[in-house]
């Protein structure tokens, strides 16, 4: 569900390879997410560009494992989303506390200047 | 609102594999029949959020009983209605009422980024409203919510009720959105 992509040395770039994220499957999504975390003590950046279709229980588990992140002080960055999916997270606001950007090279570079 | 010019009725079997299939043959039917003078694109993007949170609304609570979706197009609107047999929401028990008489509104979920209002317009009939947080800027995540369901819906739509029938047991929640 979850690939890791690419690693520097204050991230690693993880592709969504479902291309359907909702309750029957948000579970394990945030199982492995959290795990990347553990694994890698590392920022995520998130590419999400297979994704879809994406429900609240997907976007549960996203806002889960940030806070997850964030106690590790590290962070999960989002790239690649559908438009209609950033409409969906600008539209319950989700955008003020997850950082966005439209590629992998763009939050790369965001990321080594944190 | 006028006349019905199109009705669909759908009955999903609250299966997930079935989800996306199901959100698809609705968008297909609401898709033709959105009148030209409407912003497809909008009306598209609501009733795709709308539609795939009342399937998972059905997949968590209707239990082992199909789950019922109209969808109706009117001249000025457009109005999904889902109704199931399953449990009731939280929000009809006595306990979760408005505690003192006279008032009808109760906060039901905030963080910094919204808070969602029920409404009772009757003891079994809730409109639901939301309100933007009024902080902009980047927010300390611990505080946010992690349960969108019905925030998604109310913020997408123009109106969304749930109605709780006693005598059939039946649960419907309706959604409209106006072109």
């Amino acid at each position: 569900m979850i690939t890791v992509n690419n690693e520097g040395p204050k991230f690693v770039i993880a592709d969504v390879t479902i291309t359907e994220a909702n309750l029957s499957n948000s579970d394990q999504f945030k199982t492995e997410l959290v795990r990347l975390l553990d694994e890698h003590k590392k920022i995520i950046i998130l590419d999400l560009q297979e994704l879809k279709y994406v429900d609240s229980a997907f976007l549960g588990a996203l806002v889960s494992s940030l806070k997850y992140a964030i106690s590790l002080k590290l962070d999960i960055v989002l790239v690649g989303l559908r438009n209609d999916i950033r409409d969906l997270i600008k539209l319950i606001r989700l955008d003020k506390v997850f950082k966005i950007y439209n590629y992998a090279e763009e939050a790369q570079f965001a990321v080594n200047k944190f | 609102m006028q006349n019905c010019a199109e009705k669909l009725c759908f009955e999903f079997n609250n299966s997930a594999e079935r989800l996306v299939g199901s959100l698809e043959y609705m968008l297909e039917h609401i898709a033709g029949n959105i009148p030209a003078r409407a912003d497809a694109e909008d009306i598209l993007f609501k009733s795709k959020v709308i539609i795939t949170e009342l399937l998972t609304n059905g997949i968590k609570h209707a239990g082992n009983n199909n789950t019922s979706f109209e969808i109706e197009t009117y001249p000025d609107c457009l109005v999904i209605r889902k109704t199931d047999l399953g449990t009731p929401l939280y929000l009809v028990e006595p306990d979760h009422q408005p505690a003192m008489a006279g008032e009808n509104k109760k906060l039901i979920s905030a963080d910094m980024l919204n808070s969602l209002y029920a409404i009772w317009e009757s003891e079994n009939h809730i409109r639901f409203a939301s309100e933007e947080g009024t902080f902009d800027e980047v927010l300390p995540v611990e505080q946010v919510m992690e349960h969108f369901g019905i925030l998604i819906i109310t913020c997408s739509s123009d109106e969304f009720t749930y109605t709780y029938d006693k005598h059939t047991h039946s649960n419907t929640f309706r959604v409209q959105l106006i072109f």
